[in-house]
């Protein structure tokens, strides 16, 4: 039962994240004014990818990508889609956001290992970034956790019967999508995978199958953040309300970054560390106080 | 492995990679300018599933522009063999065709085809939008009907590439103040 | 002529006598020099704020067997610009460097060599700076012939005529 429930979980996180990527193209060109890729686009592409002939840097290239799409899986595994719990009572928020570094650690382990210096460059910023949204967004969880007395991310989403955490604590809920904007890797937060700068930062040297596997696991990783911030923040959700849920808030950020440009590094630390984390403190404050709505 | 066939799994992948082509654009001169168009909202080439990519090993296309040098011939070799397999090659406008008006330039390369296969050229200078549009759509008919097979003809003739990229350059890879 | 162009040239005429004068723009002078004097009308000027050496390039004279060597002198207080010739012997080039003033020049001085073959004496880093693998003479200079280079070097097209399209076309059977 458990593993079909895994097996669910994951058919989803691939199927939904790829349409909802090609539905993210399209809403991009319509607001650019122009006609947009089909919704399938994405499938496509990483099925091109995987039938291209590549080209390995060594092993601990090979296995810094296994090594990220297998955190990335394992970390999805344990997020709960509305009422699709894959491992009950496990569902965890310190198991998930623990799991989740492996597969950012696995992704930088093996773009450094391919020997490219832009790719090094792009996973400093990518972990200097890490640095920055983390901060805020786990301080503003910390409140809820405080709020709701319990760490499992289920619990917390049906601790909120009667109103959402969004509207108990707007400016916790606030601060949270903004990290994850910078999660997402949404511009203006999209400073590690830069194309124009540093030739697309950590995926320079990957080609072929090594594309594909990366494609999905950022599918997969796309996953587990917006649902995390569905569970906690946007109320009591089954499966159907939950991917409800999931594609506005998807959608929401596809169009806050179609029209921006993007931030310099130090830009994004000193703006995540300037206002979010902040306003992250104002509400842990306010939480500590009692003057939740 | 002969040229013309294909198993029943590389016609799938052909199809595939006829509507996900991603492009590495070598921009030399003026042929750059026809590129903006193509992908903004006027034309707009992602209705193909095409577009940009910063770095070689994810390209499909190599689309190479305008005038080649001596010099830049060589980082073309370079990055041509750095691409995965299969890929292919647009050679746009007379310069790549023939070298253009400055054919008779010490430094100007004269055909493209000569060094590296070149799958389709478009010709004209400079040609507009929709010549370049209609060349996709002639590029993505050619891999779907398994004629675009620049990269097996490198592979099989790749002596006969490589003396004619020896003659013209003196030799491929350099090492100089820039590559050490 | 600028006022303080003109006072500039007067300076000069202290340094150097028989100073040849062309005026070529508003704030564009030209002098052209023999080779001797060329280091301390540069120095002069560029205490006068002519500071910023825009460009050092080479003009082939095949038919006197000179070389004339160009110094762009802009100033960045008054916006003028002297041009400083010289002429060099074509078969035997060589000239001093002027890197001690203007480091930059050692680029300029690499390209002249590599683009003309002039020699500059005090500049010993004459390594090709654009071209590579280069096997001919110098490039630019006026009895290089390019299109034989690029029949011999870089191989071209062959063309077919296509007669019975062509006439088609002119009987009016196509539209070419």
């Amino acid at each position: 039962m458990t593993i079909l429930k895994v097996i669910a979980v994951l058919l989803t996180g691939f199927f939904v994240g790829l349409t909802l990527e090609g539905i993210a193209r399209k809403i991009m060109a319509r607001v650019q004014r122009r006609y947009g890729p089909p919704w399938y686009q994405n499938f496509i592409d990483v099925f091109k990818a995987l039938s291209k002939r590549g080209i390995s840097h060594g092993w601990i290239f090979d296995f810094g990508i296994l090594m990220a799409l297998g955190g990335v899986i394992a970390t999805l595994a344990f997020v709960p889609l509305g009422d699709l719990v894959a491992f009950p009572g496990l569902d965890n928020i310190f198991i998930i956001v623990y799991l989740f570094a492996v597969g950012a650690l696995g992704m930088a382990m093996g773009m450094v290992g391919s020997g490219n210096p832009n790719a090094s460059i792009g996973v400093a910023r990518a972990l200097t970034q890490m640095l920055g949204y983390e901060l805020p967004y786990l301080i503003s969880i910390a409140g809820v956790l405080y709020y709701y007395k319990t760490s499992s991310v289920s619990g917390l989403m049906m601790a909120q019967q009667d109103t959402w955490t969004l509207f108990k604590m707007p400016i916790g809920g606030i601060v949270a999508f903004v990290s994850l904007l910078g999660m997402l890797g949404k511009k203006p937060f999209d400073t590690p995978i830069a194309p124009a700068e540093i030739a697309s930062g950590p995926m320079v040297e990957l080609s072929a199958k090594y594309m594909g596997l990366l494609m999905l696991m950022h599918t997969f990783s796309i996953f587990v953040e917006i649902g995390l911030f569905v569970d906690i923040f946007l109320g009591v959700s089954n499966y159907f309300t939950f991917l409800l849920k999931f594609t506005i808030v998807w959608i929401i950020a596809t169009l806050i970054s179609s029209v921006l440009p993007r931030f310099r590094i130090e830009q994004v630390v000193k703006f995540y560390w300037k206002v979010p984390l902040s306003l992250a403190f104002v509400q842990v404050l306010f939480v500590l106080l009692g003057w939740v709505f | 492995m002969a040229v013309d066939e294909r198993s029943l799994w590389e016609k799938i992948a052909d199809k595939l990679r006829s509507r996900s082509l991603w492009m590495l654009h070598y921009c030399t001169g003026c042929g750059a300018m026809e590129l903006p168009p193509t992908m903004t909202s006027r034309f707009d080439m992602e209705r193909f599933g095409m577009g940009p990519m910063a770095t070689p090993r994810q390209a499909d296309i190599l689309f190479i522009t305008g005038y080649l040098s001596a010099k830049t011939l060589r980082r073309v070799i370079y990055t041509y063999e750095k691409m995965a397999e299969p890929r292919y090659v647009i050679g746009f406008g007379s310069c790549t065709l023939n070298g253009g008006i400055y054919y008779d330039s010490y430094a100007t390369i004269n055909r493209l085809d000569y060094y590296i296969p070149v799958d389709l050229y478009i010709a004209g200078c400079m040609p507009r939008p929709e010549a370049l549009l209609e060349a996709f759509n002639e590029l993505m008919r050619m891999i779907r009907r398994g004629e675009a097979n620049g990269w097996k003809k490198y592979k099989e003739n790749y002596e006969w590439y490589k003396q004619n990229q020896i003659r013209s350059l003196g030799e491929v890879f350099v090492h100089d103040e820039f590559h050490e | 002529m600028m006022n303080s162009m003109s006072n500039t040239v007067e300076k000069l005429k202290r340094i150097v006598n028989n100073l040849d004068i062309t005026k070529v723009d508003e704030r564009e002078i030209k002098l052209e020099l023999p080779n001797e004097q060329v280091l301390p009308t540069l120095l002069a000027l560029k205490e006068d704020g002519y500071s910023h050496l825009s460009l050092i390039t080479a003009v082939d004279w095949i038919d006197e067997g000179k070389f004339e060597l160009v110094y762009i002198l802009y100033s960045w207080d008054n916006g003028g610009k002297f041009l400083i010739t010289t002429k060099i012997n074509r078969d035997t080039p060589k000239f001093v460097t002027v890197k001690h003033m203007w480091p930059i020049a050692r680029y300029y001085e690499r390209e002249l060599h590599e683009f003309f073959g002039i020699k500059f004496e005090g500049n010993n880093d004459m390594r090709p700076l654009f071209l590579e693998m280069w096997d001919d003479m110098p490039p630019l200079r006026k009895d290089f012939d390019p299109f034989e280079y690029s029949k011999r070097k870089f191989p071209d097209r062959e063309y077919q005529k296509d007669v019975i399209h062509e006439a088609k076309i002119i009987r009016g059977d196509i539209d070419g």
